[in-house]
């Protein structure tokens, strides 16, 4: 039960709402949100908007994304991952590619199909098919290759290959 | 004690004002040349309303930014040519004056390594153009090679380069 003298120490409503009971608690929390948005930000969860076709139908143009920037922290990425893949001015536009292809391994196209050393490899994500046509290529030891979902563009005006594993920036994660 | 902490707080003050100005009256070459890039960016632009003089005007101002034996090497998939000297060059841009209304260029990334004499510099930079009515901007990769002529930096050597090979 409150009483009169207990009311009279209530602030008002509209402080309340906006700096709670108690402004140096809400300060602090104020603070170690900031903080914690700043590193999550800065770290882990990277925000990305993708520009352009190369990866229709699976993400549309326009559309916004979360990078995790962690993924690979504990293993290495894996055949089928869709990575941002940072370039080598710096990473306020980025590349989203899928990984077809592993260190070590040969990748060859042949009517739009994707062979990875020599045998054909099933991609049920691709749903745009041009009849691109590439001799074998080998992937080197620190090295991806990575190519969107969109085969149906011009094998030239399709920006895709081999990239530096250090140029992946981390695994779309939504 | 108070006292002190006044003078401390000046000092700080005085400090911060003294690098403050030290660095706009000097700045590094790395921002010398983050600046002139930037106006590289813009001078390169144009747009649909632009006229004949001023799009004449405009190439020319972008020559200004070049050694006079400047080389640009593009190797994209579909197109591989040298451009040679500043009036190729000026030549070049006014064709993409003529091929295209408008072009909108931005460098969103640019690393610059200064060499240790502070007399050359290796710049790698990200340049996104967009045309006017297009939905999509055209993103390309490049090393410019620059060297310092008097108090400006010059471009001497422009190479596409490709993240994915």
């Amino acid at each position: 039960m409150g009483t009169n003298a207990d009311a009279a120490q209530e602030p008002p409503l509209l402080t309340r709402v906006l700096i709670g009971r108690n402004p140096k608690r809400t300060l602090v929390r104020i603070i170690i949100l900031v903080a914690v948005c700043f590193v999550i930000r800065g770290f882990v969860l990277l925000p990305v908007k993708i520009e352009g076709p190369s990866m229709l139908p699976t993400y549309p143009d326009h559309g916004i994304h979360i990078i995790n920037r962690l993924a690979y922290v504990f293993h290495e990425p894996q055949r089928g991952d869709v990575v941002a893949i940072g370039l080598q001015a710096g990473d306020h536009v980025m590349y989203l590619k899928r990984i077809v292809g592993l260190p070590g391994e040969t990748v060859a196209f042949h009517q739009g199909q994707l062979y990875i050393n020599g045998q054909p490899v099933e991609e049920p994500y691709v749903r745009l098919r041009d009849n691109w046509e590439h001799e074998a290529e080998s992937v080197g030891l620190d090295e991806y290759y990575e190519v969107g979902d969109n085969r149906d563009m011009a094998w030239d005006d399709h920006i895709h290959g081999r990239g530096k594993r250090d140029h992946i920036v981390g695994k779309l994660l939504l | 004690m108070k006292k002190w902490g006044k003078r401390i707080i000046l000092l700080a003050v005085l400090g911060a004002l003294g690098y403050w100005g030290w660095t706009v009256l000097f700045p590094s070459p790395e921002k010398v040349i983050r600046k002139q890039l930037g106006e590289l960016a813009r001078t390169a632009s144009f747009s649909s309303n632009e006229g004949l003089m001023a799009k004449g005007w405009n190439a020319a101002l972008l020559a200004g930014f070049f050694t006079t034996d400047v080389q640009v090497t593009i190797d994209v998939p579909g197109s591989q040519h040298t451009i040679t000297g500043r009036d190729e060059l000026i030549q070049a841009a006014l064709g993409a004056r003529q091929l295209v209304n408008s072009l909108k260029i931005d460098f969103p990334d640019i690393k610059v390594t200064v060499a240790p004499g502070k007399e050359s510099a290796v710049v790698n930079l990200t340049a996104r153009g967009k045309v006017a009515g297009q939905k999509e901007f055209y993103l390309q990769e490049l090393r410019l090679r620059l060297i310092k002529f008097k108090r400006d930096w010059l471009i001497n050597e422009i190479v596409t380069v490709r993240t994915l090979s």
